[in-house]
């Protein structure tokens, strides 16, 4: 008998359960919107905005002197005032003159002002601070550890008023003033060093377009709308929650049944299956991240004992860099793992960069022929018939490494082993756990990997391919050739957009026909999101940014 | 005898710390040697050699050694673990935020664990391979070869997608600001059945097959003839003389399975996004968090141990006659 009720309260208490369930999909709000996010955030304060997320959220908290946004016809930035009103250069632009907005007040009340400018200039280049951006204000008066040299750089006419000077014979432009201004009066106090600790204690004080809500620590971060911001108009979104879903399917099957309205990072293979869906669509933002093939030009063995940088004895060759790109078959990794959402790259600068883009350089297409072609030139013959390249008794074999966990790299080395295999190169496939993959990549340790890249708005590839290697942490193939260092140079110094976009077509040519790395296509961002999301404007600078200008519908 | 059992309390409280101390130096010594830059993230790819030398710098990882093993054991005797590199605060607050959610849920599937295990196993053995016993046997084993992913999926695929009766994920609702608290927990708990029906079918099946199989070994004592042939009733047989002597070897192995939930349930965790330990761990080993990974090692560490601890405690408690073996 007892058991019998013990049963009948079990059973009652499930159907409870049930039944709440089922009454909460019904209390669904319209201007809500609730996107996912893989992994949760460590901070809202944009000095330690390390990844992308961060970034992304911290924009929409703090408010910048000035917006950028992507003009998709001419594939480049246009520069638009924020907190400052309205601003004049000098004449040879070493100085600008900034009127700020007075109708700007932190969250907490308190007035923004231009010394919250100088503020936050301190701060982001305080080398006790070590924030996102230190070590990069390359433009600025600094001092012999890089922080900001205040008098030099800041004349405060008035509260809403300032002069910024920068150093003589550099090139300054809107991007060395665009990050996140933070409130002077809550961070003044606090000593430099204990600020990456000491902001956790704080709720952020902010003047963007958002506020922050609710913070639940591995779940969810709710922003609300704030409506008294200048940056607020009537009808946009006014919730937006970044729900932390750290599994791929969990966050597919919640975007299908519609607990979440958007969601990144698409695989290509589920697009078909999505768009079935009614109120779901897919948005591809076009890429400016590539993969490639990395071939060592330097011997690694060499370089690590006595960080000199000899040629390497397989890649050290930029006509055998040729032939290993002629002999992979890019395309098909595009129309088979990518379901032809990306497109094959030849050079470091990406086709959404209209005016730089170098439209006159012929993609090199797969052709066993031609790479036989280029090998047989270099000395590299199967003499013995064993289907191995040989050239003075050595065999045309290396091992390619790959970080572990990804499916499409795995994909790409199995095609890129078939397809040396072809040409007579034995390739060995090593897997590697990402961090050690990635230490022993910038390391040069390598001899070839697949990895990739993403190019930065605005351009700027001296890192990538500068031939001075402590200067280039990113040159990790270390590839040296002259021409390119002038001309990355001259871009560097030049203030003339046009004159840039002359000078990368120049660089895209000379490294189309050095080959330091095969690369191997342009990545499609692929967005999905409920369709009750308007005015999404997803451009290169990804899908959040501009978001407050999301309208939604019932 | 109470005086003995103090004693080897207090022995068995020294060993713990030693094992604890071992661990620890242990899992020092591997981090270090292992590959991997926890630093890298940090350093913005624009800085030069000299100045990605001081961020590094400021992650005290360019000091010798037996340094930093001395700041390490300096540290750990004042009970600090140090600042956690990826979420910059100190590694006991990182911890104190995932911790009572992977106590309260790890615990909650224990009780489920134990009480299905042990009823489930109390209907097998009423007719020993009987139909009943070989359905839940042959099920129970069927449950423990699917791994926790598939059937976390799985869940989720009816659950959720097809019927639309669970969530799918999260721990509570966003509009939880306007509920009762009666509703506050019934969000909760409607959030909770699926991890903990994926978290807790292993744990079943296994405490079902030991009980099962040492209910059956007792069932077939000669004493329990004896009690029969003296009229005791089978009710009474079971409850008063099968179960008791049935039941100690369950309780180690619960107290080793308790310690490996408190340990965490990555998998769980991460299929259905709960803020839990297991997560927490294997993210700060992937990003080569040193002071968060030894936090978090410490934690489940201690926890294992206590559970130990506790599960050799109340077999002693039930019988007295090894209790000075068990505790030694």
């Amino acid at each position: 008998m007892k058991n019998y009720r013990l049963i009948s309260i079990l059973q009652l208490i499930i159907i409870l359960l049930f039944i709440s369930g089922c009454q909460n999909k019904s209390s669904e709000k319209s201007a809500r919107i609730i996107c996912a996010i893989n992994s949760d955030l460590v901070s809202l304060n944009p000095l330690f905005a390390f990844s992308d997320n961060e970034g992304n959220i911290s924009e929409l908290l703090y408010a910048s002197l000035v917006q950028h946004d992507w003009d998709d016809k001419k594939g480049d930035m246009e520069t638009s005032p924020m907190l400052a009103k309205s601003w004049e250069w000098s004449r040879d632009s070493s100085s600008i003159t900034i009127n700020l907005r007075d109708d700007v007040k932190w969250s907490d009340g308190q007035q923004f002002t231009a010394n919250d400018v100088v503020f936050t200039f301190d701060a982001y280049s305080d080398p006790l601070v070590q924030s996102k951006l230190y070590g990069t204000f390359k433009n600025f008066y600094v001092d012999s550890a890089l922080h900001i040299d205040l008098k030099k750089t800041f004349i405060v006419k008035n509260p809403f008023g300032i002069i910024i000077n920068f150093k003589k014979n550099s090139a300054p432009t809107f991007y060395d003033i665009d990050f996140p201004i933070i409130p002077e009066h809550v961070f003044k106090n606090i000593y430099r060093k204990d600020l990456v600790t000491a902001e956790k204690e704080l709720k952020p004080v902010t003047d963007g377009a958002f506020s922050l809500f609710e913070w639940n620590k591995n779940q969810s971060l709710i922003l609300k709308a704030d409506k008294k911001s200048f940056l607020y108009k009537d009808g946009n979104v006014s919730e937006l929650i970044f729900k932390i879903v750290p599994d791929y399917n969990s966050e597919l099957t919640q975007l299908k049944k519609g607990e979440i309205d958007l969601m990144q990072d698409i695989k290509a293979d589920d697009c078909t299956a999505l768009l079935k869906i009614n109120n779901l669509n897919i948005i591809a933002i076009k890429g400016r991240e590539y993969d490639y093939a990395g071939w060592n030009n330097i011997d690694p063995d060499v370089y690590k004992k006595t960080k000199r940088a000899v040629p390497n004895k397989l890649f050290g060759n930029y006509e055998i860099r040729k032939a290993l790109t002629f002999s992979i078959n890019r395309g098909e990794i595009i129309k088979q793992f990518m379901d032809n959402h990306g497109e094959a790259a030849d050079g470091p600068v990406s086709p959404i960069f209209k005016e730089a883009f170098n439209y006159d350089l012929q993609p090199l297409i797969y052709s066993p022929d031609s790479a036989k072609k280029l090998l047989t030139q270099a000395g590299w013959k199967d003499t013995d018939r064993n289907g191995t390249l040989k050239k003075n008794g050595r065999e045309f074999s290396f091992t390619l490494s790959i970080p572990g966990g990804n499916p499409r790299r795995d994909f790409t080395a199995a095609l890129i082993q078939n397809n040396l295999q072809a040409a007579g190169i034995k390739v060995i496939i090593e897997k590697l756990e990402p961090e050690v993959f990635f230490q022993k990549m910038f390391n040069r340790e390598l001899d070839a990997w697949v990895a990739g890249w993403t190019v930065s708005i605005p351009l700027d590839l001296k890192s990538f391919w500068y031939s001075k290697l402590e200067d280039a942490p990113l040159n990790v193939v270390s590839y040296q050739n002259k021409t390119i260092d002038e001309l990355l140079e001259k871009i560097e110094i030049s203030q003339n957009r046009d004159e840039k976009n002359v000078l990368y077509k120049k660089l895209q040519e000379v490294i189309y026909n050095d080959n330091p790395v095969t690369f191997l296509f342009w990545d499609d961002k692929l967005i999905a999101y409920n369709t009750r999301i308007h005015n999404i404007n997803a451009s290169p600078l990804g899908v959040f940014h501009n978001c407050r200008n999301w309208l939604t519908v019932k | 005898m109470r005086k003995e059992i103090f004693k080897v309390l207090v022995k068995r409280c020294f060993t713990s710390i030693l094992v604890l101390f071992l661990l620890l130096t242990f899992l020092f010594i591997l981090l270090r040697i292992s590959p991997g830059d926890p630093s890298l993230k940090f350093i913005s790819p624009e800085l030069s050699p000299k100045l990605t030398a001081l961020v590094k710098k400021s992650f005290s990882l360019e000091d010798s050694f037996l340094t930093q093993y001395k700041t390490f054991i300096l540290n750990l005797s004042k009970g600090e673990f140090g600042i956690s590199y990826t979420y910059r605060v100190p590694v006991v607050q990182v911890i104190k935020r995932t911790l009572p959610f992977t106590i309260i849920f790890s615990l909650v599937s224990f009780i489920i664990q134990i009480s299905c295990g042990f009823l489930l196993s109390l209907k097998a053995v009423k007719r020993i391979n009987g139909i009943t016993d070989r359905i839940i046997s042959k099920t129970s084993l069927a449950v423990y070869a699917i791994p926790s992913f598939v059937a976390g999926v799985f869940l989720i695929y009816i659950f959720s997608e097809k019927l639309n009766v669970l969530p799918s994920s999260g721990l509570c609702s966003f509009d939880t600001e306007s509920y009762t608290t009666i509703q506050k927990l019934f969000d909760y708990a409607q959030h909770l059945i699926l991890p903990l029906i994926t978290l807790s079918l292993n744990g079943i099946a296994v405490f079902f097959k030991y009980l099962r199989d040492n209910l059956e070994e007792v069932y077939n004592k000669p004493f329990v003839e004896y009690l029969r042939a003296n009229g005791f009733t089978e009710k009474d047989i079971v409850r008063k003389h099968i179960i008791p002597n049935a039941i100690n070897p369950l309780i180690s192995i619960a107290g080793v399975e308790l310690g490996l939930l408190f340990g965490g349930a990555l998998i769980t965790e991460v299929i259905f996004a709960l803020p839990g330990m297991g997560r927490l761990t294997v993210n700060a080993i992937l990003s080569r968090d040193y002071p968060l990974v030894t936090g978090c090692t410490f934690v489940a560490g201690i926890l294992v141990i206590l559970t130990n601890l506790c599960a050799d405690i109340i077999k002693a408690v039930l019988d007295k006659r090894i209790a000075k073996g068990i505790l030694n």
